[in-house]
């Protein structure tokens, strides 16, 4: 169980936030731009500390106190997909690997590496691959030490539509797999849709509205109704 | 027009290096003179690697740290780096004597662990690492902040503590960077003199074995150990140099 309840000010408001979310499941955080989605997120992660609250996963506490990056098992996914550009497309997907070149490790490399379609690239210097793989190669660094929990702040965004469609397949083929408990950010509901069954609609660091897809049509303050229309 | 104008600059800008074939008379590398130089190299060399040890072992950290902290804690830390470089080297040697004089507190205490502060190997380097780790921390900090945001919080992301964040992330893509830092600082330990001729008459490094030789015994005694001064002080920088640029445009 994920048990999120956090406070936090941003530039002309405060982001406050309270809700759980069960082992495995999935939940969607929508609203404009600044509702302080990605906030919520930073902070689960790690990468901002709450003013106050508590964030807990399972038995593992997150804050407070604070607890450091590398013990919280999250992965997390960006529009930037910050690869390290020194290592190679194997060294980025085998960096979070305890033990890379035991016999399971390989193995498990070999699978992401047929599943994800990185054959080509696999020895290729970070550096040097494609938009589209960088992506591919973000989720596989992301997948490969099998996270607990999964964080998406607008992965897709500012990529084609096939793209998107084919990280979409290959990140629900992974999450059915793997498990993971998900709560992903973006600005198209539809991708929102593909990923998360519940949603929690925020404006102005509130939450004003959660529930389902279906449900969030029917209640969905105007502003709100305005971002789920579709183009 | 413009070419020309650029390449008289770069003549003139090296010109002072024909000083190493002006008519001084035969070069002295024997006798007592050049046993002193030799002296003189084996110090500067030994004393400014143990000094850039030091460098790099504190100010390394000290970077990292001032990188984390607010804008208003690192512009007084930028402050008070910039005010150990641009202190005149000679208020710096006789500030360093009368602050680490035996009778003060941290000369006593240094004098009770057996690290005599003035004219030993203690005060050489301890003089070097203060006049070169402003340079260095500032530099490190230039290298520091050209890693792409974000690069180390994902690595810890991904498992890796801080320890191993900085040997897989941080030192890989700010290598170049504290390298020049370094060499930077190498350049300026190993070429001191104002605060070392202070600090540290003996044991005498090559720039205050220079100065006594240009004192005593002549340009012919300068020669050799000048030749040997610039070769210590110059190639580590440049190499950096075209090594950075190498891997700008690689």
């Amino acid at each position: 169980m994920l048990e999120v309840r956090l406070s936090q000010p941003r530039r002309g408001f405060r982001v406050e936030v309270e809700f759980t979310l069960e082992e495995g499941g999935a939940l969607a955080l929508f609203g404009p731009s600044g509702a302080g989605k990605s906030t919520v997120l930073a902070c689960i992660a790690g990468f901002q500390q709450p003013a106050a609250g508590v964030i807990r996963l399972g038995g593992r506490q997150f804050f407070p106190p604070p607890l450091p990056l590398h013990r919280r098992g999250v992965g997390m996914l960006t529009q930037e997909p910050a690869l390290f550009p020194h290592c190679t497309v194997e060294g980025n997907v085998a960096f979070g690997l305890p033990r890379p070149h035991s016999v399971e490790a390989r193995a498990w490399l070999a699978r992401l590496r047929e599943q994800m379609h990185l054959g080509d690239c696999w020895h290729a210097p970070a550096t040097r691959i494609s938009a589209g793989q960088a992506r591919r190669v973000a989720l596989a660094r992301m997948l490969a030490p099998r996270p607990a929990l999964v964080l998406l702040d607008e992965p897709f965004g500012g990529l084609d539509r096939g793209l998107v469609r084919g990280l979409l397949e290959d990140f629900l083929t992974w999450r059915r797999e793997l498990g993971f408990t998900l709560i992903a950010v973006d600005h198209q509901a539809e991708v929102l849709e593909q990923l998360c069954p519940r949603v929690l609609a925020m404006a102005a660091g509130r939450v004003v509205a959660s529930g389902s897809w279906a449900e969030l049509r029917q209640r969905a303050p105007q502003a709100m109704a305005a971002l789920l229309a579709p183009l | 027009m413009a070419h020309a104008g650029a390449l008289l600059f770069a003549v003139l800008l090296l010109y002072p290096f024909s000083g190493v074939w002006a008519p001084v008379g035969a070069w002295q590398w024997r006798g007592t003179a050049g046993a002193a130089s030799r002296a003189s190299i084996l110090v500067s060399l030994e004393l400014t690697a143990l000094a850039m040890l030091l460098v790099v072992a504190v100010g390394t950290p000290v970077a990292l740290y001032i990188r984390r902290t607010g804008r208003a804690a690192r512009t007084w830390w930028e402050a008070a780096l910039l005010a150990s470089i641009l202190v005149p080297s000679l208020a710096l040697g006789i500030l360093l004597s009368l602050a680490f004089r035996p009778e003060g507190a941290l000369g006593g205490w240094l004098a009770q662990l057996g690290l005599v502060s003035t004219n030993s190997a203690a005060a050489f380097v301890l003089t070097q690492v203060y006049v070169s780790i402003g340079y260095y921390v500032l530099g490190a900090l230039v290298a520091l902040g050209a890693i792409p945001a974000g690069l180390e919080q994902h690595a810890a992301l991904l498992g890796l503590g801080p320890v191993r964040v900085f040997w897989r992330v941080t030192l890989p893509l700010a290598r170049f960077g504290l390298a020049a830092a370094l060499s930077l600082a190498w350049v300026r330990a190993i070429g001191e003199f104002g605060a070392v001729v202070v600090t540290a008459y003996y044991p005498a490094g090559m720039p205050v074995q220079l100065w006594i030789h240009l004192e005593s015994a002549g340009l012919g005694a300068v020669m050799p150990l000048l030749v040997a001064f610039m070769a210590a002080a110059l190639p580590l920088p440049l190499l950096l140099h075209l090594l950075a640029h190498r891997r700008r445009h690689a």
